[in-house]
């Protein structure tokens, strides 16, 4: 798994590639808790993650929990097919506010 | 040569001097009496007690005893005895006294007084109130072995004392008694020989029961076993499966005694028993094997071949756990050792991993397969040489393509043939492949096997992979169950969900079985059922609380616990089946195929 962050019209996107797994999924967690508490809404990007399994979506989960403590907008955008399926068995498809597009995930929270 | 001569004087026995023709007859009469008594009664103790008692009588003496020597050689014990003091049960050391003085030097020895002998123990007499004067002893040997001793005390009327007749005479005696005590004992050891034989017997006739009947013309399968001794090491086993196909066991166990047999005994019932469920001989031997090493006596072992034979398509899967290699014989005469490549059953629980023990899988494409045990290559032919590896296929050779009974019977024959008993025993079960009317096709029947295999409940195994229980295994696991669910027909979310399940599954062992990351390993088996996938997915930690484990509430949003739920959404069956013989947590997953017959959504 890698990932990438950017800053992209005010937000944080930050995009993950590959599989966030069991082994990956602390460095992805790392990675999104560092966003949190920089203020500027935090966009996850999806697009280029084959599989994410419960651990993946743990880390999702918390951090989605800690920058609305922290005041902050948090939105999962361009979700892959695979990643998409597992949220929605988690029930969580509802719980994130999701975007199909990168342009629409900034302009919603814009 | 007076009584007054002789007095303090000891005698050692010689010539019988003034011995009167008419005691000779009684003599005679008293040593044919006692030897009836010893001939009929069968209680030692109560034969001893009369032959004291006529001995005593007869000699004229107040008291007499019988004294035997321990099995030991150590002690001198009072078996039975007569007059005013019971002494009956009393121990001497070997050398002790006048009884000791004459078991320890095979002579007869008479005191006249015992005043004058310093090898005389006093403490009887003062213990009793009675007064000994005069001691006569003989030994009881019988060509130099020592049995004991026989005792008598004061004669009766006179002086009260003994002269030299009374003791050729109580010599005389004592070797009849000594003679009559040691048939006595041959014979019971006799009667205990003949008990242990009948004994042995009866194992013999439950070993024979535990091997199958012998089989008809038509069947494939047949075995012969002749023990070297009357109870047998060895055991072949064969029995259809109810899917048509035939198992067959052949074993040997270590040692040749009563111990190997009663082994044989539970191997052969262990094998036949649990080989009825179990149609994986690999897996069959490791159940047994790690049964044999937790009871068996330590040092012993089995060495066996496990086998399954179809006579649909002449395929044979088989596992060899140490030993002799198998022969196949192709229909054109060349041979092929299937080696072993496990160690015999008993010697290590956990050598081998879950996937059992190695198995071989081969077509006899209408050959025959031999499985023999070392007593057949071993066996002595009339040369004296060794029947060897290579009579054995000298034998099958000159037998050319006929049945494999008589190949058998052949065998039996050849090592038997001189006369002398055999070195070990002798059993071979043969397979014969050739008796099967469809040979040429075996690929296309073997094919439709492996279908039929998928209508079972189990289904058909694809796929086992064993792994380190750690986190960067689990993309190599989720590749693997990709592919297969593909393979078994998934197609669209059903192959993502199948592999989301799996890595959950294999999560929650790696998280929450063992304690740390490595600890141990993961198996998973995928198996292919007509309408479904199964997939087995097994750690070797302790039991896990099952009771614990359930889908956490979907409305506290809180990371962690997900896995579980996950797991139960998208399979059809999620059970934890009863932990595995040999410790660990053992968890199914169904996943039933969209549009199969069975399939009711």
């Amino acid at each position: 798994m890698e990932h990438k962050v950017e800053e992209n019209g005010g937000t944080l996107v930050i995009a993950f590639s590959g599989d966030i797994d069991l082994q990956s999924s602390p460095d992805a967690r790392k990675a999104l808790l560092a966003l949190v508490g920089k203020g500027a809404p935090i966009l996850v990007d999806l697009s280029g993650v084959g599989y994410i399994d419960s651990s993946g979506v743990a880390s999702l989960v918390e951090c989605l929990q800690s920058s609305k403590k922290s005041g902050q907008q948090f939105l999962l955008v361009s979700v892959s097919e695979g990643a998409l399926r597992v949220l929605q068995l988690a029930r969580l498809d509802r719980v994130f506010k999701i975007c199909a597009t990168l342009d629409e995930g900034i302009a919603a929270v814009s | 040569m007076t009584a007054e001569t002789i007095s303090g004087e000891v005698l050692s026995g010689g010539a019988a001097l003034g011995v009167a023709s008419p005691s000779v007859h009684d003599h005679l009469e008293l040593l044919a009496e006692m030897g009836r008594d010893f001939a009929s009664n069968q209680d030692l103790d109560v034969t001893l007690k009369n032959a004291v008692q006529r001995i005593t009588e007869y000699v004229d003496a107040e008291a007499g005893a019988l004294f035997m020597l321990s099995p030991c050689g150590l002690k001198l014990l009072c078996n039975a005895c007569v007059g005013p003091v019971e002494i009956t049960g009393l121990e001497l050391a070997a050398d002790q006294g006048i009884v000791g003085f004459c078991v320890q030097n095979d002579d007869g020895k008479i005191v006249r007084d015992v005043a004058d002998d310093p090898n005389f123990n006093a403490a009887v007499d003062s213990e009793a109130g009675f007064k000994t004067r005069s001691i006569l002893c003989a030994p009881m040997s019988v060509k130099g072995e020592r049995i004991g001793a026989i005792e008598l005390i004061n004669k009766r009327g006179g002086d009260g004392l003994f002269d030299n007749n009374d003791l050729y005479l109580l010599q005389a005696l004592s070797s009849s008694a000594g003679l009559a005590v040691l048939n006595a004992r041959m014979s019971l050891q006799l009667v205990e020989q003949e008990r242990v034989k009948r004994e042995l017997e009866l194992a013999a006739e439950i070993q024979r029961s535990l091997l199958p009947p012998a089989s008809e013309a038509s069947f494939p399968v047949s075995g012969v076993n002749v023990p070297a001794r009357i109870v047998s090491g060895d055991f072949y086993d064969f029995y259809p499966l109810d899917d048509g196909r035939i198992a067959f066991t052949l074993g040997d166990v270590s040692g040749k005694g009563m111990n190997a047999a009663l082994l044989m005994a539970k191997t052969a019932s262990l094998l036949r028993c649990l080989g009825k469920a179990i149609k994986e001989p690999g897996r069959l031997l490791t159940l047994v094997n790690t049964e044999i090493c937790e009871t068996a006596t330590r040092g012993m072992f089995v060495t066996l071949v496990q086998g399954i034979y179809d006579p649909e398509n002449g395929h044979v899967r088989l596992a060899n756990a140490g030993h002799e290699p198998p022969l196949v014989v192709a229909p054109d005469g060349s041979f092929t050792a299937i080696e072993a490549e496990a160690p015999p059953l008993g010697i290590a629980p956990s050598l081998l991993d879950e996937d059992g023990f190695p198995e071989t899988e081969f077509n006899l494409n209408g050959g025959r397969l031999f499985v023999f045990t070392d007593g057949v290559t071993e066996g002595y032919v009339e040369s004296g040489e060794e029947f060897g590896i290579d009579g054995l296929k000298d034998l099958i050779c000159s037998a050319g393509d006929g049945g494999t009974a008589l190949v058998l019977n052949a065998v039996r024959a050849r090592i038997g043939e001189t006369g002398a008993p055999l070195r070990d025993d002798v059993t071979i079960v043969a397979v014969d492949d050739t008796l099967r009317a469809n040979i040429g096709a075996p690929q296309g029947k073997a094919a439709k096997a492996a279908e039929a295999g998928a209508t079972g409940t189990q289904g058909e195994k694809l796929m086992q992979l064993r792994v380190s229980a750690r986190a960067n295994r689990l993309r190599l696991i989720r590749n693997t169950v990709k592919e297969t669910a593909t393979f078994c027909g998934f197609v669209g979310s059903d192959v993502g969900d199948i592999v989301l399940a799996v890595d959950e599954a294999c999560q929650n062992v790696i998280r929450h079985a063992y304690g740390s990351e490595g600890e141990g390993d993961i198996s998973i088996e995928l198996r292919h059922r007509v309408d479904a996938m199964i997939i087995l997915i097994r750690d070797f930690a302790d039991p896990v609380d099952i009771s614990r484990i359930k889908p956490r509430d979907l409305d506290d949003v809180r990371p962690g616990g997900l896995g579980t739920h996950l797991i139960s959404e998208v399979m059809d069956e999620v059970d934890f089946l009863p932990p595995p013989i040999d410790g660990g947590n053992l968890l199914r997953l169904v996943k039933k195929i969209k549009g199969t017959a069975s399939d009711g959504t």
